[in-house]
């Protein structure tokens, strides 16, 4: 911090990064500022951060114009049995991956990273016959298996594997000397060693589920079955044009939970993929 | 406490042999050093008698039990790690009591038995801390104590003290000696540092290429080296090695070199440098390293080519002064073709100064 001590250079730095910062914070302030105006007054040639009439019933209109409590308990849930689902599998996966030496294994995870590469709109019409044939269409279970088992899934499986290898074998070894069996030095010391990986999948697994549009738009046709991606795009009027103000007013509400779960873990994240690539 | 046999004990990674046909007895409550360069596969050696690998062939015993299929947790051995290999998210009480607690030993019996290895170790005060607020040698002893509440048959060190700095180093040294005449239990200690072998063992275990170059007291292994590698390895700084014909010009006529001898050998602090014409060899020093107690001299000898020579006192000579060497002639070794050592009858030999 010895380039900061001077307090004119430092200022100088601030107002350099507040300026920068502007076009990542403002959308979210236009979005916050729409969500209390009139659909009339997002469109007025006076461009204005703070509305003329404060319209704080498009809160309770967004409840009214569509199930939205329910669409919110349903990206609720499913991103939280994803999310559980994706630690308890890439955590078991990843760790064989790491430490089990099994024929076959480095192909493996070729073979698991190369689906990485491949973009989930590729994939999404063979799953589709796959989901219809298992009868699954119009509920949640595509929402919830597609990513515990597919591209977020690997994912995830990479950046645990990515931080057991990165444990100290030693660490295993006393286990071992201790007595545990091969699931009991999961257990009892790996897992706990690799909670900051297990809080950056968890987070960036429950992200995924709660922004997931393209299946939910595949999979369900009920109303009453959307998730919040889908309910967004559905204030619309008789002509299907966007609502702005309820969307906006939805929009903000929707990102309540992600903006927590972010602010109270974003190192957790830094860090582990900075020791997935460092480490790795 | 047991005694520890291994018999012919092999240990292959596929086609690379890394042990080879060690025969070793370790007798209950000794203090056993395996000691070798980088590679000898002294490490790989304690890794088997702990069970973390198994062994290829042969047949390892503790307390007389056969243990080749024995998990490393039913052996009845403890291993302090290189690394400490302290768990990090538990404190050092669980640290110490995992093990126990593992095998599902009472809870009462769990916090008395850590409670006496603290007091050993002179840890109570640390037992609360977690690894990370612990300094390096007290996490060394946080890893002893782990190892000494589990009541083990053997104790087993990997280079325990390397990641300690020089002064805490004997300091440990000097614990682990001390915690060895308290408990009596035999200790297995893996090392590159000769001076913690010398210093601790009952019995040294020298190792080249995973096969046993010799085993014996510190004493035995300094004066009785059984080849020119233990010889070399043995000793700092490591002994001289002459041309043993040409070595035999310069002694006198009574003195002979043994018969067969190829190569002869000569420690550093064996040698004495003294004035031109009062020795036996002349030479000239090439270079003067100042060690405070004495210096360390790189000499070169005529007819005989460059040796190190210890020289205690302030006055050594500088470089590229002349000298000539002078020394006991008991104190040389002789070795054959094969570079083993020979036998003779050194109280023969007379001095030759």
């Amino acid at each position: 911090m010895t380039r900061f001590r001077s307090p004119a250079v430092r200022a100088c730095w601030y107002l350099s990064l507040a300026i920068l910062a502007v076009p990542f914070v403002f959308p979210f302030l236009w979005m916050l500022s729409s969500a209390v105006k009139s659909q009339a007054e997002i469109f007025s040639p006076a461009l204005s951060l703070l509305p003329e009439t404060w319209h704080w019933e498009n809160y309770a209109e967004v409840f009214r114009y569509q199930p939205f409590a329910r669409q919110y308990a349903n990206s609720l849930y499913i991103a939280g049995l994803v999310t559980a689902g994706t630690l308890f599998i890439s955590s078991l996966a990843g760790y064989a991956l790491a430490r089990i030496r099994f024929a076959g294994s480095g192909l493996l995870l070729l073979v698991l990273i190369s689906a990485l590469m491949m973009p989930e709109e590729v994939t999404i019409i063979p799953n589709f016959f796959l989901m219809k044939q298992l009868g699954l269409m119009n509920t949640h279970m595509p929402l919830i298996l597609l990513p515990m088992f597919g591209s977020q899934g690997v994912m995830a499986t990479f950046l645990m594997r990515q931080y057991f290898t990165a444990l100290p074998p030693e660490l295993e070894e006393a286990a071992r000397m201790d007595g545990l069996s091969r699931f009991g030095i999961f257990w009892k010391v790996a897992l706990p060693l690799s909670r900051p990986a297990l809080a950056a999948v968890g987070i960036i697994t429950f992200l995924y589920s709660w922004n997931l549009f393209l299946e939910p738009l595949v999979f369900l046709s009920d109303i009453e079955l959307f998730t919040l991606p889908l309910a967004l795009s559905n204030f619309t009027d008789a002509y299907g044009l966007p609502l702005w103000h309820l969307q906006m007013a939805a929009t903000s509400l929707a990102v309540v939970p992600i903006l927590v779960v972010y602010i109270a873990a974003q190192r957790q994240i830094v860090e582990s993929f900075a020791l997935s690539g460092v480490k790795g | 406490m047991a005694d520890l046999t291994l018999t012919g004990v092999c240990k292959s990674f596929g086609a690379l042999e890394v042990i080879r046909n060690v025969d070793l007895q370790v007798r209950d409550g000794e203090f056993v050093v395996f000691v070798g360069p980088s590679g000898c596969g002294k490490s790989t050696l304690l890794r088997c008698i702990s069970g973390l690998e198994d062994i290829t062939g042969g047949t390892l015993e503790i307390g007389g039990t056969r243990m080749n299929d024995v998990p490393a947790a039913k052996r009845g051995v403890a291993m302090v790690f290189q690394s400490y290999a302290l768990y990090p998210h538990l404190r050092v009480r669980e640290n110490m009591g995992f093990g126990l607690k593992v095998r599902k030993v009472a809870r009462p019996e769990i916090a008395r038995r850590v409670d006496e290895a603290a007091r050993t170790l002179k840890l109570e005060s640390l037992l609360d801390r977690f690894p990370r607020e612990l300094s390096g040698g007290q996490r060394q002893r946080v890893a002893i104590g782990r190892a000494i509440v589990g009541h083990p048959q053997v104790f087993l060190f990997d280079e325990p003290l390397s990641n300690l700095d020089a002064e805490l180093r004997v300091h440990m040294r000097a614990e682990i000696s001390g915690l060895h005449k308290r408990l009596g239990t035999t200790m297995v200690y893996v090392t590159h540092d000769q001076i913690e072998a010398m210093t601790l063992a009952d019995k040294i275990v020298v190792l080249r290429d995973g096969r046993v170059e010799q085993v014996g007291s510190p004493r035995d292994l300094y004066d009785r080296p059984a080849n020119v590698f233990v010889a070399q390895f043995i000793g700092s700084p490591k002994m001289n090695l002459f041309d043993a014909a040409g070595l035999a010009a310069s002694l006198p006529g009574h003195l002979r070199p043994a018969s067969g001898a190829v190569r002869a050998g000569l420690r550093p602090e064996d040698m004495q440098v003294l004035p031109e014409g009062e020795g036996l060899v002349s030479g000239r020093v090439e270079s003067n390293e100042y060690t405070g107690a004495g210096s360390l001299l790189h000499l070169h000898l005529d007819g005989l080519g460059r040796c190190l020579a210890l020289y205690n006192g302030g006055d050594a000579p500088g470089e590229g002064a002349g000298i000539s060497v002078g020394f006991d002639a008991t104190r040389l070794y002789w070795f054959d073709g094969q570079e083993r050592r020979i036998a003779t009858r050194e109280s023969a030999a007379g001095i030759s100064t």
